[in-house]
């Protein structure tokens, strides 16, 4: 039994051993509590409440992919599912009906199901109908609505009130009337709603997520709860979706496994690869060696009883492309290679453990390179222009340093808590700031090569020309030369 | 500092000269053996083209076996001190940029970075003669993702080389492990240790990498960059110590023959040992 904490507490909603005592939604609590002794009450908490649809959302997406969780104007208390076409796996309507039930059954909750051809009708069925469960048949909408009192049309409170007291009770009552009286009244609402439910306008759902081109289901006879079982079925999705993707001449840039757990909780996972592919035994191995990798944080629970496996990127793929040249055709045979040690690497490290270099038309040091995600494909660099560390600080350490001349070459250095005393010092090389893409410009850096005694080479700067742009000029270390 | 080894003729196996024929076949059957266990090509037992990365250096070539840092095996190097890791690595990439071919080259480094904190350049690496292009990073979480990603790397045999920073500690069986799988992709492995490290057993060839006074033309200005290298183990090869150069503007290995005379002025140095190469200007 749920209940509202608002200022004057009434009842929000009953379960059904409290609907059979009477009770019934907008009630007060003190009212009802007069009336039956051992009253439970709990405080209504909407974030839970969307929390725990959103969950049974995700569990729902193991029947259809096309899920959409009720809005606010609905009622947000219950989820659409579009089985066109899904209902055969489970050998029909009744049977997906009836497996849906027994399953929140087991959950326990206690669901209202309808099937119909229009969500309208199916939202009116589910609340309104006598029957268990019913399913319309298609064209039946007009036949099976007349007797429903004028709410199941998901009219707002107060249109339901104004129907009620101009003494429309029956959708029956609204069906024969003429539409232009009603247009006038009641804008676009109620004829809306009327023609959503009886399938003269389409009622587009908002979709938990937009339902995959390429996606194979496997529902388990026996949970399963070991990684070596799960990589196993995972194989045998990718293996039906391949004639699918080859048909389309398509690959998989990107899958996402959802693992259905027994107690109703979905586990996803989502595999990126650096090159679309259509090769079952790769994506297993990215999976399995991801499923190393998350080992801890997987937890199974009572084990998962339906898997799915859908192509969330799919990117054309050269079918199996004829080289003429045996270069051409090495080449190409090492970017795949490449390829799949990146991704094998990616999924055991990480997403962001795997890159490469990249130059960027920029001056200031820092700026002038950057990395990225590897790629297979090989990055193009400018030939060597001017001397650079091997080694570079993305922040610059400030140095103490000694010069003869405020704008001279260091003399002494200290940094680390270390002292240096320098032998040679080779610049300096002047670099501006990029006045260009900065609200105030940065000072000028003059960079110096210097080495130690022993022959220990760094990169230091000095910050501001001095006497112009800074009276003390501050140093740092940029970097530490082979 | 020694002096650098003369060239040395390159030295046959030592046979006593008064063995009987048989015992001469036998220690040659051993030694064939001995190579094919170890997968070194030994000079005169197999006649396949050298397969090494080579320092372009006759003097230095002699002391390794077959002239070169041979192919799938494990070289280690490491620096004298913490302060010369930037030499240490200046000279693991300048190796790794004489790997033939354009495949990609494996660097597989922990994510806190070298040298506290300090990335890896690719203008740096450009500088070093290594096309930064070819190589893709990989940082690791731990030492076990790192051997990890080493094998996996290896065993693909997708990279023209794979190099590791490994930590100090290394077991005699990950060593093995390493050696293997270098062995069975037939790709060179450098491994760069921290000063302190234990030494990995199955090391085929150990550096131990000091930074030294670059050279420098008359004006003051640095031509080549200097590190002091010892080879501290060989196997089938020699150990040797040299003042190694590095010509950043054509790439190539030289020997400071005159540095390590104390008798000449400092700073001045003689011609290398290779000849001098033409040099781009700038």
């Amino acid at each position: 039994m749920l209940a509202d904490a608002a200022d004057t507490a009434s009842i929000l909603a009953v379960n059904r051993a409290a609907g059979a005592e009477g009770l019934a939604p907008s009630m007060r609590i003190a009212d009802a509590r007069a009336r039956i002794g051992f009253l439970q009450v709990r405080t209504h908490d909407p974030e839970a409440d969307a929390n725990a649809l959103a969950r049974l959302a995700h569990w729902s997406t193991r029947y259809t992919p096309s899920v959409a969780p009720l809005d606010a104007a609905n009622g947000a208390d219950g989820l659409f599912l579009d089985i066109t076409g899904a209902a055969h796996l489970l050998g029909g309507e009744e049977k997906l009906l009836a497996d849906l039930a027994r399953r929140l059954a087991a959950f326990g909750l206690d669901a209202r199901l309808a099937c119909a051809e229009t969500p309208g009708a199916a939202w009116a069925m589910a609340r309104f109908s006598r029957t268990p469960a019913p399913i319309l048949a298609a064209g039946a909408e007009a036949e099976a609505l007349a007797p429903l009192p004028v709410e199941a049309l998901r009219l707002d409170a107060e249109t339901a009130l104004t129907l009620r007291r101009l003494g429309f009770k029956r959708i029956g009552a609204l069906m024969g009337q003429h539409r232009a009286p009603f247009a006038a009244r009641f804008e676009k609402a109620l004829l809306k709603r009327l023609d959503q439910a009886l399938g003269r306008v389409a009622e587009p759902l908002a979709l938990l997520a937009p339902p995959a081109v390429y996606l194979a289901r496997r529902s388990l006879m026996e949970p399963i709860f070991t990684e070596d079982a799960i990589v196993e079925v995972a194989g045998t999705l990718m293996h039906d979706l391949v004639p699918a993707l080859e048909r389309d001449g398509a690959g998989a840039r990107a899958v996402r496994l959802s693992l259905y757990r027994v107690d109703g909780l979905v586990e996803t996972l989502d595999l990126a690869l650096a090159l679309p592919t259509r090769n079952p035994d790769h994506v297993t191995r990215m999976l399995k060696l991801r499923l190393n990798r998350i080992a801890q944080e997987l937890d199974a629970g009572y084990g998962f009883e339906t898997l799915t496996l859908a192509v969330a990127l799919a990117e054309p793929m050269q079918a199996a492309q004829v080289e003429m040249s045996a270069a051409g055709a090495s080449a190409l045979e090492a970017t795949t290679r490449l390829a799949s040690l990146l991704d094998a690497l990616r999924q055991r490290l990480g997403q962001h453990s795997v890159r490469r270099l990249e130059a960027r038309a920029r001056h200031t040091p820092e700026r002038s390179e950057t990395v990225t995600l590897a790629a297979p494909q090989t990055l193009h660099w400018p030939p060597p222009r001017s001397t650079r560390p091997v080694l570079m600080f993305p922040h610059a350490e400030p140095a103490d340093v000694i010069a003869l001349l405020p704008d001279g070459p260091p003399q002494r250095l200290t940094w680390r808590g270390r002292h240096h005393t320098i032998a040679h010092a080779q610049g300096p090389e002047r670099i501006a700031a990029e006045w260009w893409s900065m609200q105030s410009p940065a000072p000028t850096r003059d960079y110096y090569l210097v080495e130690d005694k022993a022959g220990r080479r760094l990169w230091l700067y000095r910050e501001g020309i001095p006497g112009r742009e800074a009276a003390a000029p501050r140093w740092f270390v940029h970097g530490l030369f082979a | 500092m020694t002096p650098p080894h003369a060239p040395p003729p390159h030295a046959p196996p030592p046979h006593a000269p008064t063995a009987s024929h048989t015992r001469d076949e036998t220690v040659r059957e051993l030694r064939r053996m001995l190579s094919r266990i170890e997968s070194l090509h030994i000079e005169g037992v197999d006649g396949d083209a050298p397969r090494g990365l080579s320092f372009g250096l006759p003097a230095l070539d002699t002391h390794l076996p077959r002239g070169a840092l041979c192919f799938g095996a494990m070289h280690e190097i490491a620096p004298e001190s913490e302060a010369d890791l930037p030499a240490a690595i200046g000279f693991l990439i300048s190796l790794l940029a004489r790997a033939p071919g354009a495949a990609p080259l494996l660097l597989i480094l922990e994510a806190r970075g070298i040298a506290r904190n300090a990335r890896l350049s690719g203008h740096g690496l450009n500088t070093l003669g290594l096309d930064p292009g070819r190589v893709v990073l990989v940082e690791t979480a731990n030492e076990k993702d790192t051997l990890w990603a080493t094998e996996e790397a290896l065993r693909s045999g997708v990279p023209a080389a794979v190099a590791t920073t490994l930590g100090v500690k290394l077991n005699l069986k990950t060593s093995q492990r390493l050696q293997v799988a270098a062995r069975e992709a037939r790709l060179p492995l450098l491994l760069l240790r921290p000063p302190a490290a234990e030494n990995a057993a199955t090391a085929t060839t150990r550096w131990r990498i000091a930074s030294s006074e670059a050279a420098r033309d008359r004006f003051g200005l640095t031509t080549r960059w200097r590190w002091r290298a010892a080879l501290e183990r060989c196997r089938n090869g020699r150990p040797g110590e040299w003042i190694l150069e590095f010509d950043h503007a054509t790439h190539r290995f030289s020997l400071a023959a005159a540095l390590a005379d104390p008798a000449l002025p400092e700073g001045r140095s003689a011609p290398p040992v290779r000849e001098q190469t033409a040099r781009r200007a700038g």
